[in-house]
């Protein structure tokens, strides 16, 4: 018996436009009092009519082309009905005949995952539930009701719950890169509801199970686990029941991440029905051809194409070019310091700062990188400096902490702090001479053994307080003992 | 004086003469209203303190000198599906009651802004669902020419109330018919314009893609002026029109009705028209034949499939714009409930009156999943195919002329039990608003019982400023619109 997992997901992004989708009220709704940013249009009030806001439907475009996929010209919103206290109108604005974008593709593992659409749509109220003076009370707070949410909507290609949590990774990656979103799974501005189920060889025969959509899946590994917790579960459903997937059969399930489990929420999904129809109150949307091509070109350089060029161009190994371009701040304050049209050179001496000694810092000090306190000039000053054999490897990991905790030239450090190394011959030659004066049985002991000069180096090392260069301090001793 | 019979600049050149105050013109139609609005019915709502506050206002200005607006003078009657700030709006309609809007719908605004003063919210079919009035959610309305008819509708308040002489002037909505048909009942004048000319925010949305908010007054020289100042784009409504507003006033003159070609649609001249109504409409046409215009008999093929077009689209539209009414943010709401689902069913099941719920249900009907391709896809390609009959017609003559109604009022009662018989009452308006051209409704006459008769002039879209100016002219050589009710 074979056992494949087949998985869909639909990614919402909460954008961080200014305004809500359709009205102009403030789009901030985390930690805010409630129903403060609402008006007579996200409330659904009598009379009041939508507009869309133009720069996220921008967005939306955006992220659609910046997935691969293509523009409709002409798109439109539609009413999705039913009915919850936190859904102000009794219908949700969406797309789902013409949605601004379809048919991307993005290459997760080495596969491909193709995308069938992303399109606009509005958030909903937040209903929250207490208990005040021994009664439930249901309180619905309006504020997130209307901010613009853009759902990418995923074939079913996904075939593992590791897949699935990349696919998420990467999506967060390319939302991140053209900054529209925070994309913050744990504060809600990206959200995430696999669809989940096995095609199941047995016998020559091909077996699909029934459709299991889960919801409330609150972080990144809660969706590994969840999509884990349904193969497991639906291959144990199969082998009792036999149960296939039928047009009726659809389940949805919540995910409880106390317990790791899903649990049955609703029962024949297939039997819902949202009468989508096309919202007369806004006319549809037109975007000519050179509207969609200026909008291609906000679109900054995306991670893949950075990695190949950070290999390509910077001549930077795979590892580190997938390091540097994992996170769009991390690697644009990488490229500051890069300056204008880098060296390999000076690229690979960069990257490993900021890979090395930086990260490590920043690690410590749970700090952000802070683009303000990176200076091209000192990284260019720094590299010319252990060129040049001044500065050594280790000071230059070292002055670099230094130079970015104080904002300061790391080679003004390094002479301060005394650690530029000598690699004037007559001031070697100096100390070597007394070296040798002083330590008269090393230098019987090298006579014998030549290999035994490490002890010489280490102590004209210990004399010149380090600054020496330790090559040269190698030869002149060489030299003066021969 | 009788402030009912003066025109709207004729009450503001009065108060700038000083002939008069505005607390004068308040109080003389407050007095009417008390006097009159008992028996006829067309108030819900009457704003006396307001709108004696603004005549003093108003009256301060002018003593001072200060500019006045355009609607100086002018007492406005609100269909109660405008929503007015600070003022109860109820869209006739139970579970709307005691909602009191913390804004207001644009058009209102925009009259306000020109010192027009507002005595009361109008009477209607609930949220505008109806002919006749018959369906509010507090009383019927009677029409002041036989109080034992119907005024039409929906909006048959503002009409009741300005045949009546209770105001300036009335707004009302045109969704299918609902300003000419009671304009033609009542025997007075009234615009739909072309649908995204007037904005409709904040006026409860019945159909959006149909609805039209308008005006009635006693002439078309009257509407002119309003429809100057209520056209235009409004940055709250994504479907209201992006362009210059004429001066409608100004042109009233412009169209020469010598060489005027107008078309008679023969679908809207059948054996199915009461014969004096049909008489009257066509002598009217004559008026125009007489001094030179050319009448055309056009056809207009699908107008009978109007009806059916209408009642498919309106409440698939309807049944979502309804769905707000969920009793939780505004409204009456029943709270006995114990579950969310049940206050939902109980709220809507008490509060909403039964053409509101067969209207929801024909659309939920028509909306859902195996049926949607049938009706609604359907049904928007015949709307595009009315719409092009209309503007392939209106290539050929310059303007069509046509009956609003195939009979006068009827008797209160005599269809409130019959929806089917009650939707055909709009089979001669509806077309236009499937294909939302302008249209405007004036007297042309009464029939034996001595009820109005009125008939419709349809235009191409934006052709305000041509239609206006026949009327007008009509209006000139003619005294239909100048008859009142006698009270």
């Amino acid at each position: 018996m074979k056992i494949t997992p087949i998985v869909g997901l639909e990614v919402h992004i909460e954008l961080k436009t200014k305004t809500k989708m359709f009205c102009n009220c403030d789009a901030e709704h985390f930690h805010i009092d409630p129903n403060t940013h609402t008006c007579p249009v996200c409330l659904g009030l009598p009379g009041a009519l939508p507009l869309p806001n133009k720069t996220a439907c921008e967005w939306c475009i955006k992220l659609g082309l910046a997935l691969g996929c293509s523009a409709n010209l002409i798109s439109f919103f539609e009413r999705k009905n039913y009915f919850y206290p936190d859904l102000a109108k009794g219908y949700q604005l969406t797309q789902l005949e013409k949605p601004f974008v379809i048919n991307g593709k993005i290459i997760i593992d080495g596969q491909e995952i193709r995308i069938n659409r992303a399109h606009m749509e509005e958030d909903t109220g937040k209903s929250i539930h207490i208990t005040e003076n021994g009664e439930d009370l249901t309180l619905i707070d309006y504020n997130r009701c209307g901010v613009p949410l853009v759902e990418i909507v995923s074939e079913p290609d996904i075939t593992s719950p590791e897949m699935a949590k990349n696919y998420l990774l990467k999506i967060q990656q390319i939302v991140r890169y053209i900054s529209i979103s925070d994309a913050d799974i744990e504060k809600g501005s990206m959200r995430c509801e696999p669809t989940i189920n096995l095609k199941i060889e047995d016998n020559g025969q091909e077996f699909y199970t029934p459709l299991v959509e889960v919801k409330n899946v609150a972080s990144l590994t809660g969706v590994q686990t969840a999509i884990q917790f349904e193969i497991d579960r639906q291959t144990k459903a199969f082998a009792e029941t036999r149960e296939v997937k039928s047009k009726t059969n659809k389940t949805t399930r919540g995910w409880d991440a106390d317990k790791n489990q899903t649990f049955l929420q609703r029962e024949k999904e297939g039997s819902s029905d949202y009468r989508y129809f096309p919202e007369p109150d806004i006319p549809h949307m037109i975007f000519t051809q050179d509207e969609i091509e200026a909008i291609r070109k906000t679109i900054p350089e995306m991670p893949d194409q950075k990695f190949i060029r950070y290999q390509k161009d910077l001549g930077l190994s795979e590892y580190d070019a997938n390091s540097l371009t994992a996170d769009i701040d991390f690697s644009k304050i990488f490229e500051k310091a890069l300056g204008q049209n880098p060296t390999a050179d000076f690229s690979k001496f960069t990257a490993n700062l900021f890979l090395g000694a930086i990260k490590t810092h920043l690690n410590e000090t749970q700090e952000e990188l802070n683009i303000n306190k990176i200076n091209f000039d000192y990284f260019n000053n720094l590299f010319n400096a252990v060129s040049k054999s001044e500065i050594s490897a280790t000071v230059a990991k070292q002055v670099i902490v230094d130079s970015y905790i104080e904002n300061k030239d790391p080679v003004e450090i390094a002479k301060s702090k005394g650690l530029i190394q000598v690699s004037d011959s007559r001031e070697i030659e100096k100390i070597a001479s007394e070296v040798i004066s002083q330590n008269s049985k090393a230098v019987e002991d090298y006579k014998k053994n030549p290999a035994s000069i490490g002890f010489l180096i280490g102590q004209l090392m210990k004399a010149s307080h380090g600054s020496a260069n330790p090559s040269m301090a190698k030869e002149i001793l060489e030299k003066l003992l021969r | 004086m009788d402030f009912s019979t003066l025109s709207i600049n004729q009450l503001r050149q009065g108060l700038l003469d000083k002939k008069f105050t505005a607390v004068e013109i308040v109080n003389f139609f407050l007095d009417k209203i008390k006097r009159i609005d008992p028996q006829i019915k067309a108030f819900i709502t009457i704003t006396d303190e307001i709108a004696l506050n603004k005549a003093k206002l108003l009256d301060e200005k002018i003593s001072k000198g200060e500019l006045i607006g355009k609607l100086a003078g002018s007492i406005m009657a609100v269909k109660d599906i405008f929503l007015t700030k600070d003022i109860e709006t109820t869209a006739s309609s139970q579970v709307l009651k005691g909602y009191i809007p913390k804004y207001s719908s644009t058009v209102y605004q925009k009259l306000i802004d020109q010192d027009a003063i507002i005595i009361g919210k109008t009477n209607t079919d609930p949220f505008a669902f109806g002919g006749s009035t018959e369906n509010s959610g507090y009383f019927t309305t009677k029409n002041p020419w036989d109080q034992t008819r119907i005024p039409g509708g929906s909006s048959g308040g503002s009409a009741a109330a300005q045949t009546a002489g209770l105001c300036t002037f009335a707004l009302g909505t045109d969704t299918g018919g609902s300003i000419r048909l009671p304009a033609s009942l009542c025997g007075v004048s009234g615009l739909k314009p072309t649908y995204g000319l007037n904005s409709r925010y904040g006026i409860t949305a019945m159909a959006s893609s149909f609805d039209c908010p308008g005006v009635f007054a006693n002439s078309a020289e009257d509407l002119a002026i309003l429809t100057k100042i209520t056209a235009g784009r409004d940055s709250h409504d994504a479907t209201s029109i992006n362009q210059t507003i004429p001066d409608y006033s100004k042109l009233l003159e412009n169209t020469t009705i010598s060489g005027l070609k107008i078309g008679l649609p023969k679908e809207y001249f059948t054996d199915d028209i009461d014969p004096e109504v049909k008489n009257s409409v066509l002598t009217a046409a004559k008026e125009f034949e007489k001094r030179g215009a050319k009448l055309i008999e056009i056809s207009l093929p699908s107008t009978n499939l109007g009806i059916a077009v209408y009642y498919v689209l309106v409440p698939s539209e309807i049944s979502a714009n309804m769905a707000r009414y969920d009793g939780i943010r505004f409204g009456q709401s029943d709270i006995s409930s114990p579950d969310i689902i049940s206050y939902y069913m109980k709220t809507r099941g008490k509060f909403m009156e039964a053409e509101i719920k067969r209207r929801i249900m024909i659309g939920t009907y028509a909306l859902s999943s195996g049926y949607y391709d049938a009706y609604y896809t359907k049904a928007a390609k015949v709307r595009t195919l009315i719409k092009k009959e209309f503007t392939d017609v209106l290539s050929q003559v310059d303007v069509i002329l046509a009956p609003v109604s195939s009979t006068t009022a009827w008797k209160i009662g005599e269809k409130a039990n019959d929806p089917l018989k009650m939707y055909l009452v709009d089979a001669y308006t509806v077309c236009i608003n499937v294909a939302g051209v302008p249209s405007v409704a004036i007297p042309c006459g009464f029939d034996s019982k001595n009820l109005p008769i009125g008939f419709q002039l349809i235009g191409n879209f934006f052709e305000e400023s041509k239609i206006l100016s026949i009327a007008h002219q009509f209006q000139k050589i003619t005294n239909h619109h100048l008859q009142k009710p006698k009270l």
